[in-house]
């Protein structure tokens, strides 16, 4: 007898996730914090890699954007956070976020990206006020579908950033992650990554827990569940110099 | 990757067993996994977050580590430790072995079970959650990540059940996982209970089948940001089955849905039924879905259905619909006319006659034992072109010959196959056809 012949069909359907790192790579970064934003960046790849291993809902694209005196794609196209891998940035100049806002518009603009996918998570990092004029390039950004859908995180290092403007990327106070030393940052920027998963396959929403809606609109029932749950978002206030892992 | 638990570290037990740490094996919303050791036996501890490591947690276990596991397929507590409350705390289960694979890999196509491990590993599933929902229990959270199967065998292991509370109590933490979660729960109507288990049991069974999800048709592919207004339209506020025999708005679309078109019409009628039931009357109707029973006898059925196409070799289910309406029955592969061997009907059970098929106590008894083998078709020596049925049951059976003739069939005879024959087996008297 002939052996069994292999189930037919394909893999589970799934939609594509954009990821954005966007890192502000002016003067002020180099040194220490360029140094761990390099480090915990490339040390939470292979955890978003292991992530996306059990997320049959999402491919996973990963892109960098750096922003100084003008800003530059570090990796023009989506990579496949399988090919994926962290270049470092170093840092010097002034602070176009303004110039990186327009860029990103440029790429979540159909086309570049397709009409079907997940929503975009796009990862803000900045030391920093502005330089340029931001708000133009901002407005635009979140004027477009996949702008105004993208779940937008900044982490906001040291006591310099301008928090309001994070704010006004981010549409929430609460997205704005506070990094006001190493190991505070390294946290941020691991949670930060592990929202990929969130957005696309939502764990199982613990009760009575401080949730946020992950859209402009709160779901109208009380017990809506699906929310982007951002109870574990380290708390910084927790975080110390002794905080050791 | 680093954990709250550093190697090496020694935890007391409330049985007062020590357990090493050996290494972190994962992470998730609730806590942590860990690989740790008791005199010289592996076992897992899971490790809440210290928000996660509530009294009501606490008192979850301690009842589900008091009145042990529903059946085998459960890593079920175990064992606790607990030093007070204010201090994380954690519960110890078995380990899972390296031959299970996750309902993801199956989905991901890294774990290829042929159908008959698929149909066994639906039936194992299943037939779990009917033990546990028996002891008066809820899950709360069936979806992809807490179960696990071997592609071999079919055998599998339910994890995570540090949720499972009594029924309608309303102490665990959780409400479920999207694209799994009851409709009535993602709109705020109801909490996780056994019957929004039926529903999410009903969507692992579809993906599980289907390499699909039951509501996404053409609904889903016309939506462009997959985020949670439109997850709470599509599966909550607005869900429509996408082979509902009445509404036909929301049917796969080819390039989009592709796996749900190839499967739907493999499967015998009886499965899709089952399906549609649990996807239309079953979406609003909590206490209408399909229960364990109902699945766990089409999932006998659909074991012992299985034919090897003698053309290809791929595994084809037999339908009792097509071969009572006479239509013939082919190969899903390579198309070709596949003839059904003889059956052998007892009560709602049916087995295929072929060589080697094995009958289980649950054919006779009607028992969902699906692993006791009371009998095999087996060739007569002296002539292979005659086929029975050997006794490996426990009791006598009684051959009745269309004329009324009763002959014993002894533990070890085998009872010749023949046209309008029955066999009592004691609780249960099966027809060939």
């Amino acid at each position: 007898m002939a052996e069994a012949l292999k189930r037919p069909g394909g893999e589970l359907a799934s939609r594509p996730l954009h990821f954005f790192w966007v890192v502000d790579c002016s003067g002020s970064m180099y040194g220490e914090k360029i140094g761990t934003v390099n480090h915990a960046i490339q040390s939470t790849i292979p955890e978003m890699l292991d992530a996306a291993k059990d997320n049959p809902n999402a491919q996973l694209l990963v892109r960098t954007l750096r922003f100084s005196t003008g800003a530059t794609w570090v990796t023009p196209n989506p990579v496949s956070i399988e090919d994926f891998a962290w270049d470092d940035l170093d840092a010097s100049g002034v602070t176009d976020l303004g110039k990186a806002f327009e860029m990103l518009a440029a790429q979540l603009t159909i086309p570049p990206m397709t009409d079907r996918a997940l929503p975009p998570v796009i990862v803000l990092l900045s030391d920093g006020q502005p330089t340029d004029d931001y708000k133009k390039s901002l407005d635009k950004l979140l004027h477009l579908p996949w702008g105004k859908k993208a779940v937008r995180i900044a982490i906001s290092i040291g006591q310099d950033a301008d928090d309001d403007v994070l704010q006004q990327f981010t549409g929430n106070r609460e997205l704005v992650l506070q990094a006001n030393n190493p190991q505070a940052l390294v946290k941020m920027i691991k949670w930060a990554s592990t929202a990929a998963s969130l957005v696309s396959a939502p764990a199982s929403r613990p009760k009575e827990m401080n949730i946020i809606p992950a859209g402009n609109n709160t779901p109208s029932a009380t017990n809506a569940p699906l929310v982007l749950d951002m109870n574990n978002i380290p708390d910084p206030g927790s975080i110390g110099a002794n905080d050791v892992w | 990757m680093d954990g709250q638990l550093k190697t090496g570290t020694s935890l007391t037990a409330e049985s007062s067993n020590k357990y090493k740490v050996i290494s972190l094996l994962g992470a998730g919303g609730q806590g942590e996994v860990y690989d740790v050791e008791c005199g010289g036996k592996h076992f897992a501890l899971k490790w809440y977050f210290k928000h996660m490591a509530t009294k009501s947690q606490k008192e979850i276990l301690d009842n589900l580590i008091t009145k042990g596991a529903p059946n085998a397929s459960f890593l079920w507590p175990q064992d606790l430790i607990f030093n007070g409350y204010g201090e994380p705390f954690g519960y110890i289960m078995p380990l899972r072995p390296k031959n299970f694979k996750s309902i993801v890999d199956m989905m991901k196509r890294r774990a290829e079970p042929s159908f008959q491990s698929l149909c066994k590993a639906a039936y194992n599933l299943t037939n779990g959650y009917q033990k546990l929902h028996a002891m008066g229990y809820s899950y709360r959270d069936i979806s992809f990540g807490n179960m696990f199967f071997d592609p071999d065998t079919g055998d599998v292991l339910i994890c995570d059940n540090d949720n499972v509370s009594a029924n309608g109590i309303d102490n665990s933490s959780v409400y479920g996982t999207p694209r799994f979660m009851a409709p009535e729960i993602i709109v705020g109507q109801a909490k996780p209970s056994r019957n929004t288990d039926l529903y999410s049991l009903a969507v692992l069974l579809f993906y599980m089948f289907m390499m699909g999800h039951p509501l996404e048709g053409k609904l889903e592919a016309e939506i462009k940001c997959m985020d949670i207004h439109a997850m709470n339209k599509l599966y909550g506020k607005n869900p429509i089955f996408i082979y509902d025999p009445n509404d036909k708005s929301n049917r796969p679309v080819k390039g989009y849905q592709d796996n749900v078109i190839i499967y739907w019409d493999l499967y015998p009628q009886v499965i899709r039924d089952l399906f549609t039931k649990s996807f239309t009357v079953g979406l609003t109707a909590p206490n209408k879905r399909v229960t364990e029973k109902e699945w766990l006898e089409a999932f006998a059925n659909l074991l012992s259905g299985i034919v090897l196409c003698p053309k290809c070799g791929a595994e084809v289910f037999s339908d009792v619909h097509k071969h009572e309406n006479g239509v013939a029955q082919t190969c899903w592969n390579c198309k070709s006319a596949v003839s059904m061997p003889a059956t052998l009907v007892v009560g709602k059970s049916r087995v295929l006659l072929q060589k080697d098929a094995k009958l289980y106590a649950h054919h006779i008894y009607g028992d969902f034992d699906m692993n006791t083998v009371v009998g095999t078709v087996v060739q007569n020596p002296k002539n292979p072109n005659l086929w029975g049925i050997r006794n490996e049951s426990s009791e006598n059976w009684t051959y009745i010959k269309p004329d009324g003739i009763q002959i014993p069939v002894a533990i070890g005879k085998s009872a010749a196959i023949a046209k309008n024959v029955r066999i009592d087996f004691g609780q249960m008297t099966g027809e060939f056809k």
